[in-house]
């Protein structure tokens, strides 16, 4: 019989045997489907509010209205980029007004015959300027044509070049967009680990706790069958970030808001920053599971990873305001750190290249040792049943690791 | 072949293992017996390579056990352990392929074992919903899928049924016909000797006794007599040994072996007219218990040394 011994075959085994055990989550299935409906519905929420605020109104008049009163107010909404209609029938009296207001047929009515604007609970102050700005004109084109001035002097009069409108410097928006992408991979990074970053510190507790690592460690080593969980557990990760990815623009698209090319721009190394992170913290989470042999003591052995975490997200929203800074730029290159601060400051156009490669570098090594580490204190905690066995405990007994080959 | 030889390993201050030697060879079954806290557990583990060794050596075929050779190896550990929430089936397959075996030959392998262990039309349910006998058949199933060729198993037949017990015992000496090394600890010694004639007695982490049971039995230094009466014993009547028991017509004594046996019978005939007369080595179980107890018994009395 064939006894083939490839770790690496051991590796997508173990991750195989993971993302079945996982998928097969009603849990994670349910709160999936949650998010992903809760996504849409904003979607569908903010289409409809969309529609209410974006300036489409309609406005009624009572009465006789000036000549070009309905032409000004579309020219000058037209400049500010709303749109709004002069009804050209005129309403009757001021009862029907009121029930066009309250049916919301009409967001506005003008009175001519008192020279009000009356709206139905609130005032929009745009569309009120508006009016009454278009208002002042036709009625000064009236007192201008009754003075007896000619159409071409009234135009004059009336309708002034339009001013030109700049700015000394280009917006900064670009800015404002790269910290914004840097929050939400922070975000997202961080409601990750925290869910998924669980299940690794659960499931190596589970078998640490059980005589079934008894049997597998005959057959694997511990750092490839930890290595193998946390594979395992991100794939489920990604598979459940990209069906939010999807909803998310499909709820986007829903609402009609249109996604900036610079966000598209900086994903596909945000995604990087984003599963490295994954994988160090996954990699701590399951170092501190070692630790224990119980899933009462789980909770406190990765205090001290949550709490570093927990810094590190803080850090991005706390530099996100001068990411360029000598601080943030040494801060972003240390392996813990690096996965929240990188996509913040690359975003925002301040990492140097080099300072992203020594980051990258940095984060790969750090991956690496955490899980050397974690199987070696993992193989010689293996049998220790009981009491959690502190941090400083288990680095001095890691010496010699049992399994040898 | 199996040597382990002069292995110790201390826990703390107190010696779980001391110099601890045994043999094991392809084909050949051996017994390894201890009161409980023993080391056999330990000694098991350490074939493993699941704790490292504060001294001596494990080999197989004169080579340090690797990664491959464990994995030729089935382990059924002390404690039951597999995957609560894993279907059988896919359990057994899953661990003969971490074993090396291909995806095919996992299935098929797998199927066979579950068949073997009587547990075919359970291979869908879920570990956690057998009853603790059934989830340890699949225990079985587990450290044999890989037709491994050497087994080492931790108490394989506490917690079984008799009819478990029957396929159990079934499979173990199959497969010791079929060229496998077997090592097993138990406390059922009756079943010890149904699967073996060899033995390891070990005790507070040394070997006190190893060798062939007949061997054992007949180099200890006692004899035990069981006599029964036609009529009751009278009570000023003193039979010449040891009182182990005795109750109305029935006495069972311990001797000397170097007590003549025609002096002997001559001195018991005196209590009355003899039904049944039994001479005997002692048995296993009373080996084992002298064995442990510290009552001075050579080691390795006699045959070839394990």
């Amino acid at each position: 019989m064939k006894h083939a011994s490839r770790p690496a075959a051991k590796l997508l085994l173990v991750a195989r045997r993971e993302i079945r055990a996982r998928a097969r989550s009603r849990a994670l299935r349910i709160s999936t489907a949650v998010v992903v409906l809760m996504m849409l519905v904003v979607g569908v929420i903010n289409r409809a509010s969309h529609n209410d605020t974006t300036a489409n109104s309609t406005i009624a008049v009572i009465g006789a209205i000036p000549p070009g009163f309905a032409a000004t107010v579309e020219k000058i909404a037209a400049t500010t980029g709303q749109q709004v209609i002069v009804l050209s029938n005129p309403l009757a009296d001021e009862a029907a007004a009121a029930s066009a207001l309250r049916d919301g047929t009409v967001d506005a009515v003008v009175d001519a015959a008192t020279s009000t604007l009356q709206f139905h609970t609130r005032v929009d102050p745009a569309t009120a300027a508006l009016i009454s700005a278009a208002w002042g004109r036709a009625d000064a084109r009236q007192v201008a044509i009754s003075l007896g001035l000619t159409p071409a002097q009234v135009d004059q009069v009336t309708a002034p070049p339009p001013l030109t409108v700049t700015t000394i410097s280009p917006p900064k928006s670009e800015n404002g967009l790269g910290r914004l992408v840097g929050m939400v991979a922070a975000v997202l990074l961080f409601f990750c680990v925290s869910t998924f970053g669980a299940l690794v510190l659960t499931g190596v507790v589970e078998e640490k706790s059980s005589a079934v690592v008894e049997i597998l460690l005959s057959h694997v080593r511990a750092h490839v069958l930890l290595a193998g969980k946390v594979l395992g557990i991100g794939t489920i990760a990604l598979a459940q970030f990209a069906v939010f990815v999807v909803a998310g623009l499909a709820s986007l698209k829903i609402s009609g808001t249109s996604v900036p090319t610079a966000v598209w721009v900086s994903l596909p190394t945000t995604m990087g920053w984003f599963i490295g992170g994954f994988a160090l913290y996954s990699m701590l989470f399951a170092l501190a599971g070692s630790l224990v042999s119980r899933q009462e003591d789980a909770q406190a052995a990765s205090a001290p990873i949550t709490i570093v975490f927990v810094v590190a997200y803080l850090l991005v929203f706390l530099v996100s305001g001068n990411p360029g800074a000598t601080a943030p730029t040494i801060l972003s290159m240390v392996p813990p750190l690096a996965p929240l601060l990188m996509p913040l400051r690359m975003a925002t156009g301040s990492a140097a290249v080099w300072q992203v490669a020594v980051a990258a570098a940095l984060l790969i090594g750090a991956i690496y040792g955490v899980l050397r580490a974690a199987g070696a204190v993992y193989a010689t905690t293996l049998l220790h049943r009981g009491s959690r066995i502190s941090w400083g405990q288990a680095l001095r007994r890691t010496a010699p690791p049992a399994i040898t080959d | 072949m199996l040597a382990v030889k002069d292995i110790s390993k201390h826990f703390g201050t107190t010696a779980a293992l001391d110099r601890v030697s045994l043999k094991l060879d392809r084909g050949q079954a051996v017994g390894f017996l201890g009161p409980n806290g023993a080391g056999k557990t330990t000694a098991m583990r350490a074939i493993l390579g699941l704790i490292a060794l504060d001294g001596g050596t494990i080999t197989w075929d004169g080579q340090p056990i690797d990664a491959a050779m464990r994995s030729r190896i089935g382990y059924m550990p002390a404690e039951r352990g597999m995957y609560p929430n894993m279907r059988v089936g896919e359990h057994v397959v899953y661990f003969a392929e971490l074993a090396g075996l291909s995806r095919p030959a996992a299935e098929k392998a797998a199927e066979r074992w579950l068949a073997r262990v009587e547990l075919s039309d359970r291979a869908m349910s879920k570990v956690q919903d057998l009853s603790s006998g059934n989830q340890q058949r699949v225990q079985l199933a587990l450290a044999l899928v890989h037709d491994p060729q050497l087994l080492v198993l931790d108490e394989p037949f506490s917690g079984l049924d008799p009819v478990a017990v029957e396929v159990l015992k079934e499979v173990l000496v199959e497969r010791v016909a079929a060229g496998a090394a077997l090592l097993f600890s138990s406390h059922q010694l009756d079943l010890v000797e149904d699967l073996t004639r060899y033995v390891v007695i070990i005790d507070r982490g040394q070997v006190v006794l190893s060798g062939d049971v007949d061997a054992l039995r007949a180099g200890s230094a006692d004899r035990y007599v069981d006599a029964s009466f036609a009529a009751a014993l009278p009570p000023e009547w003193a039979p010449p040994g040891e009182v182990i028991s005795r109750t109305g017509n029935h006495v069972r004594l311990r001797v000397g072996a170097e007590v003549d046996g025609a002096g002997l019978a001559a001195q018991i005939r005196t209590g009355g007219q003899l039904v049944s007369y039994r001479y005997a080595p002692p048995e296993l179980s009373e080996v084992f218990r002298d064995a442990v107890s510290g009552r001075g018994v050579a080691s390795s009395i006699a045959g070839a040394p394990l």
